[in-house]
């Protein structure tokens, strides 16, 4: 294996006013599970030392490396270049406020979203006891909390959404899959209501177009779309209560993809 | 609510956003029966032209032409209402929308697109189609085959056709997958599924404008 790599990557700082968006070609030597982590960091190590891009774990656990790599919005440091042609073109992940070249801001975005879901447990206990024993819970639900908790917020999937793009209020699948985390928890005691307040809304899930662009692209593989409908559904269902027949209600949210029965 | 707005203000308690997202489905789902039994009853004419005809009069001796239609009509314009609440109407949204599609390269995407697209001439051309059949009852086989004969209407169903199939086969998929039934598991299976189902109504209507080309329109029947 020893192609020699193209790889085209977006440059621009819109911290300097002379710097226009324009695409810089850099040719590289492949190597044996070269990732396009180890790529880019050739790149600022031997051709150009201003190139921005954001690393941290290089192993797809940070979440810092998102960038939208041949069209799709990935890690970079999950990418092996082995899997990609020759040409490779790197943009920066739409959606987020722009660093310079391949780093964006996801951090303005997530809290934003975490703290219009409440991404949060919330009780109305008194006080907090510290000596108090941790409350039990079932292994399995331990598991299906922690299935949803893997996210690293790498922003991904708000990239990879048509209706994020188009609709800069849209809460994205990360921040619905965070209340389907919270949903699940039973330390959590928001009532279906309480969620239906933070997400039932067209910002929320019902802004959702089923594009699946989110499900298509996570790193992490976590369940997106599962949740996504698992959630619509639960708020959809609390919307018509009192208008459909209870049971139906009842028939309906157990029907089909629904926390008692997924398999994360 | 931004986080700008988010001090200044409670916001009303509201099921409105979710009771108008239950109703796009709901009016979806029904125009979806719809256009799946209208097809399968226009092609009772490839069995034989009268009982097309036998078909036809049981709907408008129960009214449910005169009714019925008007009221489909009115269905559709109310899907429509619900529906373009998503649309891509202003500039910017639908440029994003356009760039954003060709950057992922991603089918479920480019569905979107297409249903935005074929929601738009289906309004039109299903006002069109619904006009001028409504307003000529009784249905009969010779006059639907007259249409397709003559003045121009065999283009007018070439089209109207493969969109309306198309538009409600992809419609179909999304309400399964945004409401939970089309699952990550079998996703791939439904997709089959629905291309296969969308397909076959393609080529029953096909076959079924191929049988008016050709139904003679003077013989005694």
């Amino acid at each position: 294996m020893s192609r020699r790599l193209h790889i085209e990557v977006f440059r621009y700082n819109p911290l300097d006013p002379n710097s226009e968006p324009h695409m810089e070609s850099f040719h590289i030597d492949e190597y044996d599970s070269m990732t396009l982590f180890i790529a880019l960091n050739i790149i600022r190590d031997q051709h150009d030392a201003t190139l921005q891009f954001d690393f941290c774990c290089r192993a797809g656990i940070c979440g810092s490396c998102g960038m939208v790599i041949n069209g799709r919005p990935g890690l970079a440091c999950h990418t092996q270049t082995k899997d990609l042609p020759d040409h490779i073109v790197l943009h920066p992940l739409p959606v987020f406020k722009l660093i310079g070249d391949l780093s964006v801001d996801t951090g303005v975005w997530f809290r934003d979203a975490g703290k219009r879901i409440e991404a949060w447990v919330h009780n109305d206990h008194d006080e907090f006891d510290p000596m108090q024993e941790e409350a039990r819970m079932e292994n399995s639900l331990a598991n299906e909390i922690f299935e949803l908790d893997r996210c690293v917020e790498c922003g991904c999937c708000i990239s990879a959404c048509g209706t994020a793009r188009m609709r800069p209020d849209f809460l994205g699948a990360a921040a619905i899959a965070r209340v389907a985390r919270f949903y699940l928890d039973p330390r959590d005691e928001r009532n279906e209501e309480n969620y239906y307040e933070v997400i039932g809304n067209d910002q929320g899930v019902f802004g959702c177009m089923g594009l699946l662009g989110c499900e298509d692209v996570c790193p992490k593989h976590i369940p997106l779309q599962d949740q996504l409908g698992i959630m619509r559904r639960m708020l959809a269902l609390h919307s018509v209560k009192g208008i459909l027949p209870k049971a139906l209600i009842n028939k309906l949210s157990h029907k089909g993809c629904c926390h008692e029965n997924h398999k994360g | 609510m931004t986080s700008s707005t988010i001090t200044l203000h409670a916001p009303a308690k509201t099921k409105s956003q979710g009771r108008l997202d239950v109703l796009q489905m709901l009016s979806g789902v029904l125009l979806i029966l719809f256009l799946w039994a209208h097809m399968l009853l226009v092609s009772s004419v490839l069995i034989s032209p009268s009982l097309m005809n036998a078909i036809a009069w049981f709907f408008e001796a129960t009214y449910m032409a005169q009714v019925g239609g008007p009221l489909i009509g009115l269905l559709i314009f109310t899907h429509f209402l619900l529906a373009a609440r998503k649309m891509p109407w202003k500039a910017s949204e639908s440029e994003a929308f356009f760039k954003h599609s060709v950057m992922m390269k991603h089918r479920d995407t480019w569905m979107w697109l297409v249903q935005v697209g074929t929601a738009l001439l289906i309004l039109v051309m299903a006002g069109i189609h619904m006009w001028v059949v409504l307003t000529d009852l009784p249905i009969s086989a010779v006059k639907s085959a007259a249409r397709i004969q003559h003045g121009g209407w065999l283009p007018f169903y070439l089209i109207l056709l493969p969109i309306a199939e198309v538009h409600v086969g992809i419609g179909f998929y999304r309400i399964g997958v945004k409401y939970g039934v089309i699952t990550a598991d079998n996703r791939a299976w439904y997709k089959r599924r629905e291309n296969a189902l969308m397909g076959g109504f393609i080529f029953i209507g096909l076959i079924t404008l191929i049988r008016f080309m050709y139904l003679p329109l003077h013989s005694g029947m």
